[in-house]
């Protein structure tokens, strides 16, 4: 998934498809969601997905990600569904990063409920080499909402940048809102 | 019938090539040039590959790969061509050879293997892509493609992953892994592998039915793999060349060394590791299939019925995944997995007086139970009532 995502972006790049500075309160084209995203950052958007960087997204992203749950997972067959436990949800993501071959040395360091916008959710924190040995840190929130799946995670080098925007990570989450289909 | 005697005596006359050229010169250490550049690029890739953390690492097997490695080649040619045959975590029905003779195989294909002769054959046939350097040939055939078209070219067949496995595999490991070489070069791969099988005393019949077995599960379970060993096709080429085989040398039906025993026992925990895999994949039909077979030779593991039980949960069979998590419990009454597994069976009817007997019982015994939080919280949930 995570290695999927840069190739997504590789394309987005040469497509010249453009990075807009951004700030202040954001909503999704589909409504579903709001957030609140950090100044002097800049974003690309693809379809359902929000891509945020400051740095470049090779070495700090944030990415905003809804997809529908019967949507297939490209690594693992499993799919989302209603009515699923986080924990289920929690272990479905990491099957499917676990399952993708270009995701080296992957490591869940936490796995935990979380609350998301007042509801239940998961968040997973891993690790993961690339192709060079470099390694990279993730945090990963995930709700299930209707028949939506969110997925908020922070990704960056563990070295050095992860913990550089962890606290306008921990912002763009806090300010995260669902506009309707609420469950949980 | 005149077409088949025809490609029949073609095919004759490449094996006899072939295996003149295998036994008289072996040589297979790298020239300069291109063929240096090439193997520099393979150690590279295998660099990469070997820090992944995908290597399955189990001394004892690999020993004895290795070993049936080493009957199938006449010692000259060893010594020329040290082979090296490592196993990959990987559920996907595969295996492939670096030029240096490296050579890698999933725990995917091993899983679906039953005897030691079934291994040769396919041994046999990676370490001739080795030893005729096919590698080169295809990098040769490939030399006037711009480097950006080159893997499009030669990985133009395979569905989906293209760029994850590239990224793994590099360009020398992904044409040997996802492509294989053109259909001469596959054919004397088999043709000449097949020699080296039977030369070793092994019954070649085995290495026919592991091809029909493979196709069939492809087919099956309407698997698509972009492998050189997950696609129907390239199957279908193996089968018919064994059959040209056998006709033309009168291969006869149990005459050979099959070692089904000695390789069950080597290779039986890479059937309960790879069932982990093809569970995470969500391939459940696949899992449940290694896990029976593991079953039948360790029918008192835990784990496995654990695990088992964890194919059924997830596929909404829960009476079913009670029992298997019952049997898992009563052989190993320590194993925190299975209570928590049957907690969450009986928390989600809400049936929560009896999860949470399960619950602290999978607490007590593995206080450190990485997921302990979701645990904590349903325990919170079921106090409530």
């Amino acid at each position: 998934m995570i290695k999927k995502f840069s190739w997504l972006f590789l394309f987005l790049i040469t497509a010249c498809a453009p990075w807009l500075p951004v700030g202040g309160p954001y909503e999704s084209p589909s409504h579903r969601f709001s957030v609140v995203l950090p100044e002097k950052w800049m974003k690309l958007r693809a379809e359902h997905d929000l891509l945020l960087s400051k740095d470049g997204p090779f070495l700090q992203y944030v990415l905003i990600q809804e997809r529908p749950i019967d949507r297939p997972f490209g690594h693992t067959r499993k799919t989302l569904h209603r009515g699923m436990l986080a924990q289920e949800a929690a272990q479905l993501i990491i099957d499917e990063i676990s399952s993708d071959r270009s995701v080296n040395d992957f490591r869940v360091i936490q796995n935990r409920p979380a609350r998301i916008n007042g509801q239940s959710g998961f968040e997973l924190v891993f690790t993961h080499k690339n192709r060079d040995g470099l390694v990279f840190k993730t945090r990963y929130y995930g709700i299930i909402a209707g028949d939506w799946f969110y997925a908020i995670r922070y990704n960056a080098a563990e070295r050095h940048y992860f913990d550089k925007d962890i606290q306008t990570f921990e912002s763009i989450l806090s300010s995260f809102e669902l506009r309707e289909e609420k469950t949980g | 019938m005149k077409q088949r005697l025809i490609a029949g005596i073609v095919c004759a006359a490449v094996a006899l090539w072939s295996s003149a050229v295998a036994a008289s010169s072996p040589d297979a250490r790298p020239g300069k040039g291109e063929e240096q550049r090439l193997w520099l690029r393979a150690e590279e890739e295998q660099r990469i590959i070997n820090e992944s953390g995908l290597l399955y690492e189990d001394p004892q097997l690999e020993a004895y790969l290795n070993g049936v490695a080493r009957k199938l080649q006449p010692p000259d040619v060893l010594e020329n061509l040290p082979f090296q045959i490592l196993v990959l975590k990987d559920p996907h029905l595969n295996a492939f050879a670096f030029p240096n003779g490296v050579i890698y195989v999933h725990t995917g294909i091993l899983a679906r293997m039953e005897n030691e002769a079934q291994l040769a054959t396919l041994l046999a046939h990676e370490m001739t892509h080795c030893t005729h350097r096919h590698a080169l040939k295809a990098f040769r055939r490939l030399k006037n493609f711009k480097p950006a078209n080159a893997f499009e070219a030669c990985t133009q067949d395979a569905p989906g992953r293209r760029g994850d496995l590239l990224t793994l595999l590099g360009s020398t490991g992904a044409l040997a892994a996802i492509t294989g070489y053109t259909r001469e070069l596959e054919t004397e791969a088999d043709t000449v592998g097949f020699q080296l099988v039977v030369r070793a005393g092994y019954d070649l019949k085995e290495g026919a039915r592991l091809f029909e077995h493979l196709k069939e599960e492809i087919e099956l379970y309407e698997i698509k793999e972009p492998f050189v060993f997950g696609t129907h096709p390239k199957l279908q080429k193996r089968v018919e060349n064994c059959k040209r085989f056998f006709e033309l040398h009168n291969v006869e039906e149990g005459s050979g060394i099959k070692n089904s025993e000695i390789f069950l026992e080597k290779v039986h925990r890479v059937l309960l590791d790879n069932a982990q895999l093809d569970l995470k994949a969500g391939r459940f039909q696949m899992a449940r299939k290694g896990l029976e077979k593991y079953l039948a030779l360790k029918p008192e593991d835990p784990r496995a019925y654990y695990l088992l039980g964890e194919v059924c949960r997830q596929q909404g069979d829960q009476e079913r995944a009670k029992a298997l998590f019952g049997k898992a419990i009563a052989l190993d009454p320590g194993n925190p997995d299975a209570h928590k597994a049957i907690g969450l069976i009986y928390y989600k009817v809400g049936e929560r007086g009896r999860a949470r007997r399960f619950f602290e019982t999978c607490l007590a015994l593995s206080p450190n139970l990485p997921d302990r939080a979701y645990i904590e919280g349903y325990l919170a949930e079921c106090k409530k009532e």
